[in-house]
């Protein structure tokens, strides 16, 4: 039953990284597993919930949705790869002083979600950052600091 | 630094002649934001699933695919013939060497009836996804695989899926021994209703369905056990609100002793009391693992998750009351489908329901009548706010109803019927003494900040031109910091506080957070007293073998015992600081502070000695510095509410509650008559939880319980088929909110102290479920008085409130 396993070559968090998964494994998952990057979180496996979202190749897609094996030679971005030489980004900076997640289960997604929106729409108001960040469930916060978050980041932005 | 030599201030000077500080302001009280952010924003925090241990096995679960049956045989040859699978257990095997789960609390220890709970099914399964078959795999792909390849035959039995049908006389029985399916059936409150009714103006009655609804934190529960045949030690990490109970649990179904067992609640992914004790998973791993001699790990998928619910009710009421809105009396005759027996919580949810009659009204005529029931469904598990809301919202509808049936506004019959300021501390019908509260103060700040009036006009504007536009008033009052005689529900807790010899502040604390703020806000609460910052100060929770004993986090506990704990603590570890900095500086202890990372002379704040100099006084200069007083810098100190009443009084009740949180929100609903989608145009609210250490995080619970309450309102709902299966196994099916639905929120804030806590605080942990729940549906059925039709069954999805327009439309076309 035990499955052949597969090389998988990716950029993660830029580094040149590879290691053997399990074919049958989700990206979500060979990244938690096989390339240690736990930031990454499963909230449902079924890509109802956002928690496993991820950027692969610039764009935002919820990791559980891929096969491992589909992602080699891909660019993935984790939660791990957002600050920049110990360097909070401003979207982690505006989650933290905005109070933005409790628990940390669904955060690592909603940056991704947050990061997704700010980079293409710089006049987003707080109906497109909810339509941003609705792909992404959270149980804790009601989403209002959420909101808060991203629209500080928008607002600092040079229009 | 000059070194005291003067050993005569050491010997006048004791520390019970010592007043401690006064309270410092500087944190406590501010909105500080998580002082261990950054691990969160890095990826750096630990959660159950993300332990890997070094040969660590995985386990799947086969779960009964029928509600009710009886187990025949159990083929597991194919399975245990795969290269990858180590064990297979059934719940015979698993029987040989672990016994029934001890419940939370006892049911048959009160009165009612309970059955063994196993870590898999033995001889009969009750309630379809029941644990049957475990297996144990190299990898968990090969485990979901091999458990595919498990046969189980079953005799099947009549199940039963409704509470009320379970009760007739001749309904199937689950557990044959009890004779009766109700598990637990009482009263609360004198058996009066009839008597005042005759006399009263008014009567009405009504009827309240509540859905089963589940508690989804974003991490599912996670249980990874780690048995060392050679140590014959269990070493077992997962997703625990409770960890020392926990460790009990662990000791008593595997039959260890306590010491045996070293309990591990990483970071919590939420909670919402679905992670308190109880789940057969955390027996079942730690029997795995001491069979296959591995680590085993099962990290629970989203479909199983959402089998775990709670919250299903029927309410059957009736009121009597005056032209002026007053309610004489009341009644309620609630049924609860708890579903199959568990030794979790979930059964006491149902208990507090009924406790909590009448919220916080003066209705002394208040009669409640109870039966918890069992079914073929999943068991109960504990939700926040732990049955507190069911009360709320009838007590809210009826509120309504006297309204509308007087023509008074909402408000006013509110004023009139809340206990009054000057009525505190009062003991309901139930026998709760509740503490303080300002309820008509909330109603004020309410109205005004909303714009009450303003907002009433507008909606006659919208009724005039065809739109369906409701407000809605919800008023939440919420027992917390319960103890519960004979449960590890306690209103007490346990805190260390710990300077090390370079001057480093570490809390250790039996409370634990789900992941709310309540570690940060400990920081704060010693980051005051010691004179440092919240982000010097480490919070260790969540270990058994560091921490001291508590109960872990329910009932909203976290600040009040756990805050005031490590207050008293801190109190004593400060005082030691200042003693050897009082005798480094030559000073007068009562001129000494701690601020800033110094103790410095409060008038002279030039002489000062660096907090981590003072420490390593304190453990090297001892004989010195303070011959009297015992290094190392540290305390344990337990914070215990004061107001438990656990003797039944002249009536039989007891008060298990200690402080009592209350808000009111009011809302603006607009419904669409063509498609029954309801939104919701405007939010607010303003609560009370007694003093706020930080306000943020207050906010931050109450804008999370809001949204859960609003999805409880309008689209959250298990489902089962005809068989018993669940049928919302996926967030596609069970519908929670996501930010698109939800309003902005707004909130403000009253604060009315607790006179029992030390730290005057009430808890926040479960604000905002109950009113917002309770004020949608409120401000829905306003929406629809024109069409004359009352929804009473819940949630209100778009299918149901059009239904109930089209059946309304029909009977008035019928009748005109």
């Amino acid at each position: 039953m035990t499955a052949q396993q597969a090389k998988l070559t990716i950029i993660l968090n830029g580094a040149h990284r590879s290691a053997e998964v399990d074919p049958r494994m989700l990206l979500a998952e060979a990244l938690r597993e096989s390339f240690g990057v736990t930031g990454v979180k499963t909230g449902c496996a079924t890509g109802d919930c956002g928690a496993c979202t991820i950027a692969v190749d610039g764009s935002i897609v919820k990791s559980c949705l891929l096969l491992a094996a589909g992602a080699d030679g891909a660019d993935i971005t984790t939660i791990e790869g957002l600050a920049q030489a110990g360097e909070l980004s401003e979207i982690q900076q505006a989650f933290w002083s905005e109070y933005a997640f409790q628990c940390g289960f669904c955060l690592s997604g909603m940056l991704f979600a947050a990061r997704d929106l700010i980079s293409r729409n710089v006049a987003a108001g707080d109906e497109d950052i909810r339509k941003a960040i609705s792909g992404n469930l959270c149980r804790c916060t009601g989403y209002e600091n959420i909101v808060s978050a991203i629209r500080k980041v928008i607002e600092a932005q040079p229009s | 630094m000059p070194l005291s030599t003067n050993r005569a201030l050491w010997s006048i000077m004791t520390i019970d002649q010592v007043t401690a500080p006064a309270e410092s302001s500087d944190y406590v009280g501010a909105r500080v934001r998580k002082h261990n952010g950054a691990a969160y924003l890095t990826g750096r925090v630990t959660y159950s699933a993300d332990i890997s241990l070094p040969n660590m096995a995985h386990a799947a679960i086969v779960r009964s695919p029928l509600a009710h049956a009886r187990i025949v045989k159990i083929d597991t040859t194919v399975a245990l013939a795969q290269p990858s699978v180590l064990a297979v257990l059934s719940g015979a095997d698993a029987a040989k060497t672990s016994g029934p789960i001890p419940y939370l609390l006892d049911p048959a220890g009160l009165g009612g009836h309970s059955a063994d709970v196993r870590c898999l099914a033995v001889d009969k399964v009750t309630y379809v996804g029941q644990p049957v078959v475990a297996v144990v795999a190299s990898t968990p792909a090969d485990a979901a695989a091999a458990a595919r390849l498990i046969e189980v035959d079953y005799d099947e039995l009549t199940p039963i899926f409704d509470a009320e049908a379970a009760m007739a006389e001749d309904a199937p029985l689950i557990y044959p021994d009890w004779h009766t399916n109700v598990m637990f059936a009482g009263t609360f409150g004198d058996d009066t209703f009839e008597e005042t009714a005759r006399s009263a103006p008014h009567l009405l009655h009504g009827e309240l369905r509540i859905q089963r609804t589940t508690p989804s934190p974003m991490e599912t529960r996670t249980y990874l056990a780690d048995w060392n045949e050679r140590a014959q030690q269990l070493n077992w990490y997962g997703t625990t609100q409770n960890p020392h109970p926990q460790r009990w649990v662990l000791a008593t179904a595997l039959g260890l002793t306590e010491r045996q067992i070293h309990v591990v609640a990483p970071s919590a992914g939420g909670a919402f009391g679905l992670k308190m004790h109880g789940h057969p998973e955390e027996v079942l791993v730690s029997v795995l693992s001491q069979i296959v001699q591995r680590p085993v790990k099962w990290v629970e998928s989203r479909s199983e998750c959402l089998l775990a619910g709670g919250r299903e009710q029927v309410h059957r009421f009736a009121v009597a009351y005056g032209d002026d809105g007053r309610v004489h009396a009341l009644r309620d005759q609630m049924i609860a489908d708890h579903g199959a027996v568990a030794a979790g919580a979930g059964w006491g949810m149902s208990f507090v329901a009924a406790n909590s009659f009448p919220s916080g009204y003066d209705i002394q005529q208040c009669r409640v009548e109870y039966s918890i029931v069992v079914t073929n469904k999943p068991p109960s598990v504990g939700m926040k706010p732990f049955g507190k809301d069911a009360p709320v919202l009838v007590l809210e509808r009826v509120m309504d109803l006297v309204a509308e049936a007087t023509g008074l506004d909402p408000g006013v019959v509110r004023a009139r019927n809340w206990i009054r300021e000057d009525q505190f501390p009062y003991t309901t019908s139930a026998g709760l003494v509740i503490d303080s509260g300002n309820y008509h103060g909330l109603l004020t700040q309410a109205l005004d900040r909303f714009g009450y009036q303003r907002r009433r006009d507008e909606q006659q504007v919208a009724r005039s031109e065809g739109r369906c536009i409701g407000i809605g008033l919800g008023f939440e009052m919420l027992p917390e910091i319960a103890d519960i005689p004979g449960s590890f529900v306690t209103a007490y807790d346990s805190a260390t506080v710990r300077v090390d010899p370079s001057g480093q502040v570490t809390a250790l604390t039996g409370v634990t957070s789900p992941g709310g703020g309540n570690d940060t806000a400990i920081a704060q609460i010693v980051a005051d007293r010691i004179g440092v910052a919240p982000s010097d100060v480490a919070v260790v929770q969540g270990d058994t073998a560091l921490c001291p004993y508590g109960t872990g986090n329910l009932s909203s506990r976290g600040i009040v015992v756990g805050g005031g704990a490590a207050a008293l603590a801190a109190d004593d570890v400060a005082l030691k600081l200042r003693t050897i900095a009082a005798a480094m500086l030559e000073a007068d202890l009562a001129r000494v502070e701690l601020r800033d990372g110094f103790a410095r002379i409060t008038t002279d704040h030039e002489r000062a000695i660096p907090l981590a100099a003072v420490a390593h006084g304190a453990y090297t200069l001892g004989y010195i510095l303070a011959a009297e007083m015992d290094a190392p810098l540290e305390s344990t100190r337990v914070y215990k509410m004061p107001n438990v009443q656990q003797v039944p009084d002249a009536k039989g009740r007891l008060s298990t509650y200690t402080t009592f949180s209350n808000a009111l929100h009011v809302c603006v609903v607009d419904v669409d008559t063509e498609t029954g989608r309801v939104d919701i145009l405007d939010h607010f609210c303003v609560h009370d939880c007694g003093t706020m250490i930080n306000p943020l995080f207050v906010e931050g619970q109450l804008q999370g319980g809001v949204v859960m309450g609003i999805g409880a309102a309008l689209s959250e709902e298990i489902r089962y088929d005809d068989r018993g299966a669940i049928r919302t196994d996926a967030f596609k099916r069970y519908l929670m909110p996501r930010a698109i639905d939800i309003p902005h929120l707004r909130i403000g804030h009253q604060v009315t102290r607790s006179p029992f806590s030390s730290l005057g605080a009430k808890g926040a942990g479960e604000s905002g479920f109950a009113a917002a729940q309770a004020s949608i549906v409120n401000a829905v059925n306003d929406a629809l008085r024109p069409f004359k039709v009352g929804l009473n069954v819940l949630p209100l999805t778009p299918p149901r409130v059009l239904a109930a327009i089209r059946e309304a439309t029909r009977t008035a076309g019928a009748v005109g």
